[in-house]
């Protein structure tokens, strides 16, 4: 049994809380955020992702990384779910698993979080004005990367199993749920078709000309960049928020009887992140910061892992205190090459 | 599941004073803990913090490793500051190293500056150990004046008595009995010190140092390909994951610290 309909999402969160550390979707504000699921409160399938990234609950913002000069018993993950993930976040994982537990260099901190982690992701039905994923072949739903998934239709909900993890859950739990007859599927499917067609019309003003690594890694000289800076405030928001953005920093504190090295998030978009401790610094320049995240996301990472280090799930727009829309870039350097693609013809008339 | 953070625990066991800023620390690891010449390893002050160093001891000694620095930063005026005894801890070694198999059959042509010596050393030290491998090992080495040399004793003495090793000095300003040259070390780069078509370079020391000998070598008709550079940048995690190190596409921890120049040509600020 893959697909299976439920009409309420109670008994389903239920069920999954009996078995791991639930967290919920809620609203707070004008978006959405994640809070341990409370049985009392109503949760609500969110329409669209939550503001913060699904990294920090495989990556978090800060922890301890290392106990000197022994090393302390690792804390014991317990296992966790996540409900509500949108195809963006289930995306954004695929890209850290391949940083931090495909590499040869395996981070264990990363890997004994991700294997409790059970994923339940969601159709997305009103995706936000910020949202890109379709320029990254997102669509609004995921076909795999979750241990279920739920699709929301008018009288309940379609859930999904995409894992062993998954199926093993809907087995053991079979009583909360019922057989989907084919027309509640093809009322999933145009559902879908609903939100494709919805992120298509929210983009449509953004037109690249060729692939973005192209767009990108033909920008290596652009002024672009330093004109972007002069709106940016280096709040670094931007890559905090952002679900792909991995970059940290580790330093040392001492405890009462024993040293820590911490792990904590950190920012390429920070001043000194580059500097070394001699002062040379090879970004000092903000523009030249904002340059190489987008070559790191488009180009380098794409050359390294094969795929993008961007979902276009749209958050460092919505965070953005500058006002600085990753689309709105990618459209000017993407006008740039056609541009100087255009002088190049010339001289060779 | 090994856990990349965490530091093998080690204990210094001796300090040198190589010069007024620089200091080497021979450093026991209380497990086996070997490296290549040319990688870098991650040396934790406990409770202070960490950075990184390419050990300047051969890799052929594997009870010990001695690693030199120089005051620079917040760590290593702290690193400064400690006594034998003291508690460290290292993790590593990371990088590629210097591939001196490939040096084979060639002159290999070593220009240094400043505490760029210490990665030297250890190279120095494993090709000497075979050096009939090479047709020459040629060193022009500078330093702002002769009390800032590092490895003094080695440097004026045993290794310019080597077969095959052909050593040069230089400062910015001489005192005391110096009857070396003066001036920086691109002015004792000479275009007939090696047998440019068969060699390779290889270049560590202070960043402008760096830049103005490896334009030198390529005026010199060196191919930026045969041009060995350690490139020092931010290096945190070790292992191509944080990003600070970036250079390009390039993590200089993980794809270098040793990267020939044509590899770096590319993208700018790589000096500074």
């Amino acid at each position: 049994m893959e697909i299976v309909f439920i009409s309420r999402l109670k008994p389903l969160l239920d069920a999954v809380s009996s078995e791991a550390e639930l967290f919920v979707p809620e609203k707070s504000g004008e978006f959405y955020i994640y809070k341990k699921y409370n049985p009392s409160k109503e949760v609500v399938l969110n329409t669209i992702r939550t503001c913060t990234p699904v990294k920090e609950f495989l990556f978090p913002i800060r922890e301890v990384a290392a106990v000197f000069p022994k090393d302390k018993e690792p804390e014991k993950i317990k296992p966790f779910a996540v409900f509500g993930l949108k195809d963006c976040d289930i995306r954004s994982i695929q890209i850290l698993d391949k940083v931090f537990a495909e590499d040869e260099y395996k981070d264990s901190l990363y890997i004994s979080r991700r294997e409790k982690m059970f994923i339940i992701s969601s159709d997305c039905t009103e995706p936000g004005q910020s949202c890109f994923c379709n320029l990254f072949d997102g669509e609004g739903f995921s076909k795999s990367g979750f241990d279920l998934n739920i699709s929301p239709i008018k009288d309940g909900f379609i859930i999904e199993a995409g894992s062993a993890k998954g199926k093993d859950f809907i087995k053991k739990h079979s009583g909360l749920f019922a057989e989907v007859p084919s027309a509640l599927i093809s009322e999933r499917d145009k559902n879908r078709q609903k939100t494709r067609a919805q992120l298509e019309k929210n983009s449509s003003e953004i037109k690249l000309d060729g692939q973005v690594r192209e767009i990108v890694e033909n920008a290596a000289d652009s002024e672009i960049f330093d004109k972007e800076a002069k709106d940016c405030i280096e709040c670094q928001a931007c890559t905090r928020v952002c679900p792909t953005c991995h970059c940290f920093y580790l330093y040392d504190a001492s405890q009462k009887d024993y040293f820590v090295k911490m792990k904590m998030w950190d920012s390429c978009m920070r001043m000194a992140y580059a500097a070394v401790a001699g002062g040379e610094n090879p970004r000092k320049v903000l523009g030249d910061r904002i340059r190489h995240r987008l070559m790191h996301k488009f180009v380098y990472f794409l050359d390294r892992y094969g795929v993008n280090m961007c979902v276009g799930c749209g958050r460092c727009i919505d965070s953005d205190a500058g006002g600085m829309d990753l689309r709105q870039v990618l459209k000017k350097l993407s006008e740039e090459k056609i541009n100087k693609d255009k002088g190049k013809t010339k001289v060779v008339k | 599941m090994n856990n990349l953070y965490q530091p093998v625990n080690c204990e210094i066991t001796d300090i040198i004073d190589e010069s007024p800023t620089i200091k080497s620390f021979v450093v026991v690891p209380q497990e086996p803990f070997s490296f290549k010449t040319g990688q870098f390893v991650e040396l934790t002050l406990p409770g202070e913090g960490e950075a990184p160093f390419t050990p300047s001891s051969s890799p052929a000694q594997t009870e010990k490793m001695e690693i030199t620095i120089m005051k620079a930063g917040k760590v290593t005026a702290l690193l400064h500051q400690c006594k034998k005894g003291q508690k460290v801890g290292l993790r590593g070694p990371y990088g590629n190293g210097y591939p001196v198999d490939e040096f084979a059959g060639k002159d290999v042509y070593i220009v240094g500056g400043g505490v760029g010596l210490a990665p030297i050393r250890s190279l120095f030290l494993t090709l000497v150990n075979r050096i009939k491998d090479f047709k020459s090992v040629v060193c022009r080495f500078g330093a702002r004046t002769p009390n800032d040399f590092i490895y003094k004793k080695d440097l004026f003495g045993p290794w310019q008595k080597i077969n095959g090793v052909d050593i040069r000095l230089t400062v910015d300003k001489a005192n005391g009995d110096w009857k070396g040259n003066v001036g920086v070390v691109t002015t004792i780069l000479k275009p007939d010190d090696v047998n440019i078509s068969n060699s390779v370079a290889v270049v560590c020391g202070p960043p402008i140092m760096m830049k103005y000998a490896t334009l030198k070598l390529i005026e010199f008709g060196f191919k930026p390909e045969s041009i060995y550079l350690s490139m020092e940048k931010n290096m945190s995690c070790g292992f191509g994951k944080c990003g600070h190190c970036m250079i390009g596409k390039y993590y200089v921890c993980k794809d270098g610290p040793v990267f020939t120049f044509d590899k770096m040509k590319p993208y700018s600020h790589i000096w500074d």
